[in-house]
């Protein structure tokens, strides 16, 4: 897995490559954290990736919460329909923010 | 299809390949070869990372099969006695400050799968999971 980071229009984008699973998750909870240590307005990429399994969703969930509790913004993006499948299924779509792509996402930054 | 598996972590790239080619040739849908990686990912890794206490190498099977409606997957370790459907389910209702953190690969697994069936027979866990391969379950 590879983790590809950019800052566009002040907001974080992480963009995680291959499979976000057990094997990765901990390279994957890195690149996110330290995203969120020093940005407030995370977007997370879901584009690239093969599949997430619960190890990732795990990291995810607590970005959710480190920046609900630090009055930021976590906005999951392009997330292919299989993905959001288990997103849904776990009940993330509900806590989460979840947008078909950056532009539409800037509603929730601004 | 049986596939000898240790207890290494890097052991899940090699799975994915073997995965994959078993999907292409057996003409099983992407979106299927997705979920069906997503199970074995969850419940491999269950056994890699809990089942042996110590710290030694040890070799689990796994066992796929396809036939007209269904995937057949069927994991076979001696590691230490463990029925991963007696974990409670998640609250996937609750709001995003009390959602707990764990407990979600087997409920996602069993969200997935027709059926789960787990047996403990001559100190060995089986657990047997049945994946529909065209019609969808429920609203997915």
């Amino acid at each position: 897995m590879e983790i590809k980071t950019a800052v566009q229009d002040n907001v974080t984008i992480i963009t995680p490559t291959g499979r976000v699973d057990t094997s990765t998750a901990k390279a994957f909870e890195d690149g996110v954290m330290s995203a969120v240590n020093s940005s407030n307005k995370i977007a997370i990429r879901f584009d690239e990736i093969d599949y997430i399994s619960s190890a990732g969703l795990r990291v995810v969930l607590m970005a959710g919460k480190k920046l609900t509790s630090l009055k930021g913004i976590l906005v999951l993006i392009n997330m292919p329909e299989k993905i959001f499948s288990i997103f849904k299924m776990s009940g993330f779509d509900k806590i989460l923010k979840i947008c078909p792509s950056f532009e539409e996402s800037k509603q929730f930054f601004n | 299809m049986l596939l000898k598996i240790k207890n290494n972590i890097e052991e899940m790239s090699r799975i994915c390949d073997t995965v994959r080619e078993f999907c292409v040739g057996n003409g099983i849908p992407d979106e299927r070869y997705h979920d069906i990686i997503l199970v074995l990912d969850e419940v491999v890794t269950n056994v890699i990372n809990y089942a042996y206490q110590d710290e030694e190498e040890h070799e689990f099977s796994l066992y796929l099969d396809k036939d007209d409606q269904n995937v057949s997957i069927k994991l076979i370790d001696n590691g230490m006695a463990f029925n991963p459907l007696e974990q409670e389910d998640p609250d996937i209702c609750s709001s995003i400050e009390e959602r707990q953190i764990g407990g979600l690969g087997i409920f996602i697994v069993k969200q997935l799968a027709e059926v789960v069936e787990y047996s403990r027979i001559d100190e060995q866990n089986q657990l047997s999971i049945v994946i529909a391969v065209y019609d969808k379950k429920g609203e997915r």
